[in-house]
């Protein structure tokens, strides 16, 4: 099979995929009780006149068959076209763009600490097992585990206000490029706390494969041929660890985008996460729809990313695919 | 045994964990004091912070409490309730029914000037009035002016409502924000959902959905000078996050309802409470079932213990109340058949409904609309239990509980509901003839109607006190519902703001923003 056919192969597989989420968010909305009528005028639609939920109906595209609107929204899709939140009255596109880089911005700190965190802590209890170093790892691993993020992150919030008076996610948010330093504030903490989760199932992937590897017969010929040490650790071992840690991080990239919502509330963010539980309180199908597209797509892209790595770090892939 | 960690590793850990103290105690202090000054250099904005967000900008049609206070600081409306719940002039100025209390006549406020630059006139009050009622608006607050069959300009300043029966309720209804007053021009050009164009004391500046609403002072305001540049209602999810960016100095003002938050806030900030005008109600559905039958009901009314609701569901930061918790009508006492508990009336209460044991019913919850209900709702269930009656919860999710409620799929549902000094405004909806909410009210009687008509029609002070008690002993003495509390709102403030005060009205709880300063 040659590199055209699997790319091409790869693609329709994720048309496909995400074809499937679409009719599953579709239908499950649909499923809910209630609509965006309901959401947005709460009980006070029991003071409104038939006329008067009729003329919403029309206005929100209420009652229109089913097939009829997926489809309809099947076709904007293909255009580029988002379609309008019903109760926000903006593009959803224009929506997304503005919360899409918050959320892509605090998931990609979240994912470099975590990697660094997860690896190194990894690296360290694998090369001493048994030892304090390895102890001290198996802690991280757990507590990282253990603790719900948001029980860490609004700790740490209200120790931060209270001991410093210093909240800075809570100013107005600002981008990278209008002032580094304050959003690297805002972005820092949310990050750690989500950092620490992702660590520690990267430190325990981490740990078992270097462990695995360390026992196979070429790293101990490798060692009796006199390699250096450095040269050992980061050569043998942890190259041919790579596959099973980039795995694992692909994985909690994957969940991470859909997985900042609470952090996202309690660090007052004004990201996807945030738009979405909004969305979903307003029945704003338009946008609980889309934006959950988006979601699936940067899961389904992250994991297309993650197997073309596997290509470039381990050779026997290459081989495999060819 | 082998130590877990040598001594050489606790001397490494101690050393790290203290250089990382040190150096988050000091980066912290840093990057603290450089945060304030990006606050301070924000501080002639008055920023406030709440769990909601600004969803609507046409103040036809917006529902939700935050709506109605933001957008009642663009628009004033023709009358206001003020801190008394008394209705006193907005941007009519005086007003006098005539013809049997069939038609209202408003002189309104002159030169008074919209947003836009142009002056307001009679026109333009009605072309408010008529986009408020006309069916594609969808207003929700069309039924306040249900009886009125024209609306029509007498001269350049005065407006005249006619109305098909006497209705001197009317005027309580044009003191919300679904029915304030917008150009004429600009209903014409379709601008109004948009652009928000007013006569209050603050413009519309920026919306960004879900995060702020920014209000900038309106330089022609005709009620004064504004002291405040802008003022931006962030949106901050949680109410522990609000509490943490007022004590940060990113917010000056918190708007909170969770009493176990307020109290974490430090005594330096002051903090205002008052009694929204709202109430927590079991509502019943009395048409079928065991709950048809009054005794069942009345017993139920006996076996509650209100100020144990009370204290169990909001820590006792509110008031226990009747079917009107507020104003010059307020119910007193709370219940004509047992104001306090009275476990040995419940019984004969029982006794009578042939259920001398007891009986079992389902009373829903939705604790996404009132965190409160799940706790209402597990306090009343044990109280009920003492004298036999069994009481199931089934919490719903908002959607499916408004549902619900609206088709009256339920043998009681546990309820916040708005309220208004006038009897009428409340309880019309819902008892009235042809009321729009008769079907989740679940009981309908001709005395109830009666009642609502005799207070409605007459302008005399004697006269509705009479028929405003009436309906209060005719609602409790069959126990059409069971009234249970109304709680407190708080708005909690940095000590630089100063000249605010919270107003009952939920609508307009922001009302004194106006004369608020920030020192």
């Amino acid at each position: 099979m040659n590199v055209v056919t699997a790319i091409v192969r790869r693609i329709l597989s994720i048309l496909v995929t995400l074809l499937g989420v679409s009719v599953i968010i579709f239908v499950i909305l649909r499923l809910l009780p209630g609509n965006a009528v309901s959401a947005s005028m709460g009980v006070s639609e029991g003071l409104l006149s038939k006329a008067q939920v009729a003329a919403l109906d029309q206005y929100y595209g209420i009652g229109r068959p089913v097939l009829e609107q997926y489809f309809s929204w099947l076709h904007a899709l293909l255009n580029g076209n988002l379609g309008v939140s019903l109760s926000q009255q903006k593009s959803v596109s224009y929506l997304v763009g503005l919360d899409l880089p918050v959320t892509l911005e605090l998931a990609f700190f979240s994912m470099v600490l975590g990697i660094l965190i997860g690896v190194g802590f990894g690296m360290w209890s694998a090369l001493h097992p048994g030892r304090w170093q390895d102890n001290i790892g198996q802690v991280v691993a757990v507590v990282g585990l253990a603790i719900p993020a948001f029980v860490l992150g609004q700790s740490l919030v209200v120790y931060m206000s209270t001991k410093f008076h210093y909240f800075p996610s809570s100013l107005t948010f600002v981008g990278f490029f209008s002032n580094p330093w304050l959003n690297f504030q805002q972005i820092i903490f949310p990050s750690i706390v989500l950092s620490l989760g992702i660590g520690a199932a990267i430190l325990r992937t981490t740990r078992g494969a270097v462990l695995e590897v360390s026992g196979l017969n070429f790293a101990r010929t490798a060692l009796g041929k006199g390699v250096s040490r450095r040269a050992f650790v980061w050569r043998h071992l942890f190259l041919n660890s790579l596959t099973a840690v980039v795995t694992m991080s692909g994985i909690q990239l994957g969940y991470l985008l859909g997985g900042t919502v609470i952090i996202e509330r309690i660090f007052v963010l004004p990201g996807m996460g945030n738009l979405l539980i909004t969305a979903i309180k307003n029945q704003d199908y338009p946008l609980v729809q889309s934006a959950t597209l988006v979601f699936a797509a940067g899961f389904v892209v992250v994991n297309m990313f993650v197997d073309l790595a596997y290509s470039l770090i381990d050779p026997r892939t290459r081989k495999r695919s060819a | 045994m082998k130590p877990i960690i040598g001594l050489r590793g606790l001397a490494s850990a101690a050393l790290v964990m203290s250089t990382v103290g040190i150096f988050s105690s000091s980066v912290l202090d840093a990057a603290s004091a450089s945060a304030s000054t990006g606050s301070r250099v924000a501080n002639s904005t008055l920023v406030i912070g709440t769990v909601n967000s600004v969803q609507k900008i046409d103040p036809d049609v917006v529902t939700n409490f935050l709506d109605f206070e933001a957008l009642g600081l663009i628009y004033n409306t023709l009358v206001q309730e003020n801190s008394k719940l008394q209705i006193v002039p907005d941007l009519a100025t005086s007003w006098s029914f005539a013809n049997g209390n069939r038609q209202l006549t408003m002189q309104l406020r002159q030169g008074v000037k919209f947003d836009d630059g142009s002056t307001m006139t009679s026109a333009d009050v009605v072309a408010s009035l008529e986009r408020a009622i006309a069916t594609k608006t969808a207003d929700p607050s069309a039924s306040y002016l249900g009886s009125v069959t024209k609306i029509s300009a007498s001269g350049p300043n005065a407006v005249v409502l006619t109305m098909s029966h006497p209705d001197v309720s009317v005027l309580e209804g044009l003191a919300t924000v679904n029915l304030g007053i917008m150009p004429a021009a600009a209903i014409k050009a379709g601008t109004i959902a948009t652009k928000p164009d007013g006569t209050g004391p603050f413009e519309f500046s920026k919306w960004v959905p879900s995060t702020s609403f920014t209000l900038t002072a309106n330089p022609n305001y005709w009620g004064g000078k504004v002291s405040l540049n802008s003022v931006q209602l962030k949106t901050i999810p949680t109410e522990q996050s609000i509490s943490a960016a007022l004590q940060a100095g990113t917010i000056q003002m918190a708007l909170l309802s969770q009493p176990t938050v307020v109290s974490t806030i430090p005594q330096s900030y002051p903090v205002q409470h008052v009694m929204d005008l709202s109430y927590r109600a079991l509502q019943l559905q009395d048409k079928v079932g065991i709950l048809a039958n009054v005794n069942a009901r009345r017993a139920i009314a006996c076996a509650t213990d209100r100020n144990q609701i009370l204290q169990d569901s909001v820590f006792g930061d509110g008031k226990v109340v009747g079917p009107v918790p507020l104003g010059p009508y307020a119910t007193n006492p709370v219940s004509s058949i047992c104001p306090t508990p009275n476990l040995g009336q419940a019984r004969k209460y029982l006794a009578a409904s042939g259920h001398p044991s007891g009986f079992t019913f389902t009373a829903i919850t939705s604790t996404d609309l009132d965190s409160t209900s799940a706790a209402q709702a597990i306090a009343m269930q044990s109280q009920l239990a003492r004298v036999g009656i069994k009481m199931n919860i089934q919490n719903l999710a908002a959607n499916a509980y408004i549902q619900d409620w609206l088709k009256g799929k339920f043998q009681a549902a546990f309820a916040e509901n708005g309220a208004s000094p006038s009897p009428y405004v409340m309880y019309g909806r819902y008892f009235g003839k042809g009321a729009g909410l008769a079907i989740p009210a679940g009981y309908s009687s001709k005395s109830l109607q009666q009642e609502l008509l005799a207070g409605d029609v007459t302008s005399s002070a004697a006269g509705q006190a009479a028929a405003w008690k009436k309906l209060n002993n005719d609602l409790t003495g069959n126990a059409v519902w069971i009234w249970l509390f109304d709680s407190y709102d708080f708005a909690v403030m940095s000590p630089s703001v100063h000249g605010f005060t919270l107003s009952p009205v939920n609508t307009t709880q922001l009302s004194s923003l106006a004369t608020t300063t920030l020192k």
